[in-house]
């Protein structure tokens, strides 16, 4: 049995601060986008870049480049090619997204096996290693929570209509193909540099867990984006805590920690339930 | 004679290469409400959308307000401000997190929202009650008199409705009908809506427009829902539908 470790002792470590506020930083993210992900059904969107990412950083590995920075323009021509896939193949978004995440997960996985120098970090890439989180990927985790903010606020108004009502959302003014297109960029960019601290196999459950837990509990809006980005972040930082703590792997203790709030959150909305009436059985 | 709200000029609308609409002419007189019906897969949607700049056209001409809309359906903010559309079966995925008060704020598009309007958007509809109440939580009738709130958080011109009675029972699409006509009254609204109701239509509508991908009749209820003016939009053997009034 591995000795717990005390919290002070943890917080002296310079790498442990950095992983701290990685964890934050990405649990935030996670949270805030994938509020709006969830309500857009682009669950499974992130997964698959997820999935693909892997490509990317095997790329990177062979080219002798920095993953993240590789990472970044990978993403984004995933999100803007499964985007025009969808709009003009007109075949189904999730079969679209399974063919292009499990083939470049193929090609990924057959490209390791030629790198010899990435062999070992198979189950880093996979899991992630969000102690060895940089201060250059700390500030892009900064500067996209800060732009994810931004353009937050800003498209408040739009991202709710386009995604209630198309037709809606246009007829009053919302340039509707734009912000589908600048947020699922905008998706894949944080997911493309939250890989390097989850994992690509854990990443969608940074997106989507805090933000189904916090549906299940909000009464507004706000509200529920607010507590999705909080649920992210508490996770984050308590999921280090005790990977830290028991020595077991990060991304893995962090989804397992957003699981546990998840689970709380069913409890809670399945108690407030007892005794209303079900949606729509007030009359008309 | 006052100015038109809307003026259509031989308008054709394609959807997926083949028409949808072909060469339909028309105007809305101020504060009129006129009914757009027709058999399904008639074109009514589509017109209406283009109508409203939300699909372009392919041609012919569309005047709002005063404006003429760009092939594209661009329109002007300030006109866009002053016309609102109802969708047809807006549906509310089950626990989607966002308030009644706060859907109605969205469809306020202007700088500034002024403290009450969506205070008193409910209360014109008569959904003051339902603010706090999250969206996914009303019924079909409830549903209806929000989305109306929506429309109507700022003063506007013109209201299109795409099927706005459709999944209610027939009380509740009373109750939806003399609402509107309340409103219409009160707010010195024009209406177009499309609807399938034949039998409100003829009570409540001023004019009625037959669309079948052409315009076949136009006129008051009484001329253009005659027996023989139906049967040349919906073609022979057409039963008429409306709702079984208890």
């Amino acid at each position: 049995m591995v000795e717990p470790v005390s919290i002070a002792s943890l917080w002296a470590l310079p790498f442990m601060q950095r992983a701290l506020l990685g964890g934050l930083l990405t649990g935030a993210l996670g949270g805030l986008l994938g509020s709006v992900a969830v309500l857009r059904q682009l669950s499974f969107f992130s997964d698959a870049l997820g999935h693909a990412a892997l490509l990317g950083i095997v790329l990177a590995i062979l080219l002798g480049l920095n993953p993240t920075l590789v990472l970044i323009p990978f993403a984004v021509l995933f999100a803007l090619v499964v985007s025009a896939l969808v709009r003009r193949s007109q075949l189904p978004a999730d079969a679209l997204l399974n063919i292009v995440y499990s083939s470049s997960l193929a090609v990924a996985v057959l490209a390791l096996s030629f790198v010899q120098e990435a062999k070992g970090s198979l189950q880093q890439l996979l899991f992630g290693d969000i102690l060895g989180v940089s201060w250059l990927e700390l500030g892009l985790l900064a500067l996209l929570l800060l732009i994810t903010l931004a353009y937050g606020a800003h498209s408040r108004r739009a991202q709710i209509l386009l995604t209630l009502d198309e037709s809606l959302a246009l007829s009053r003014g919302v340039a509707v193909p734009l912000h589908r297109l600048l947020f699922v960029v905008l998706l894949a960019v944080v997911v493309a540099i939250a890989i390097k601290a989850v994992g690509v196999l854990l990443i969608s459950g940074f997106v989507v867990i805090p933000a189904c837990a916090s549906r299940l509990v909000s009464r507004n809006f706000n509200g529920y984006v607010g507590l999705s980005a909080a649920l992210g972040g508490c996770g984050g930082v308590l999921g280090l805590f005790g990977s830290a703590a028991f020595n077991l792997p990060s991304g893995p203790s962090v989804v397992v920690v957003q699981l546990l709030i998840f689970l709380l959150a069913l409890l809670l909305a399945m108690g407030s339930r007892k005794g209303k009436p079900a949606p729509g059985a007030s009359p008309g | 004679m006052a100015e038109m709200i809307l003026t259509v000029e031989d308008l054709t609308v394609r959807r997926e290469g083949v028409n949808a609409v072909e060469e339909v002419s028309f105007s809305l007189a101020p504060q009129t409400d006129t009914a757009l019906v027709g058999p399904n897969g008639a074109g009514k949607s589509s017109l209406v959308k283009a109508l409203l700049g939300l699909i372009p056209h392919q041609g012919g001409s569309v005047q709002l307000l005063g404006q003429r809309l760009g092939p594209q359906g661009q329109l002007p903010p300030a006109v866009r401000a002053q016309v609102a559309y109802m969708p047809q079966s807006f549906a509310v995925p089950p626990r989607f997190p966002l308030s009644v008060a706060e859907f109605v704020a969205l469809g306020w598009d202007g700088p500034r929202r002024p403290r009450g309007a969506v205070a008193e958007a409910l209360a014109k509809v008569t959904a003051s009650a339902l603010a706090e109440r999250l969206l996914s939580e009303l019924s079909g009738g409830e549903i209806q008199r929000v989305l109306l709130a929506f429309c109507l958080v700022r003063p506007r011109r013109l209201l299109v409705l795409d099927e706005a009675q459709a999944g209610l029972d027939a009380q509740g699409a009373e109750r939806f009908y003399l609402l509107l006509q309340e409103l219409r009254r009160r707010e010195g609204l024009t209406i177009l809506q499309v609807s399938h109701d034949l039998e409100m239509v003829r009570r409540s509508c001023d004019r009625v427009l037959c669309l079948n991908r052409r315009l076949r009749c136009s006129g008051p209820p009484a001329h253009a829902l005659s027996p023989a003016q139906l049967e040349l939009v919906y073609g022979k053997g057409y039963v008429p539908y409306h709702h079984h009034h208890h």
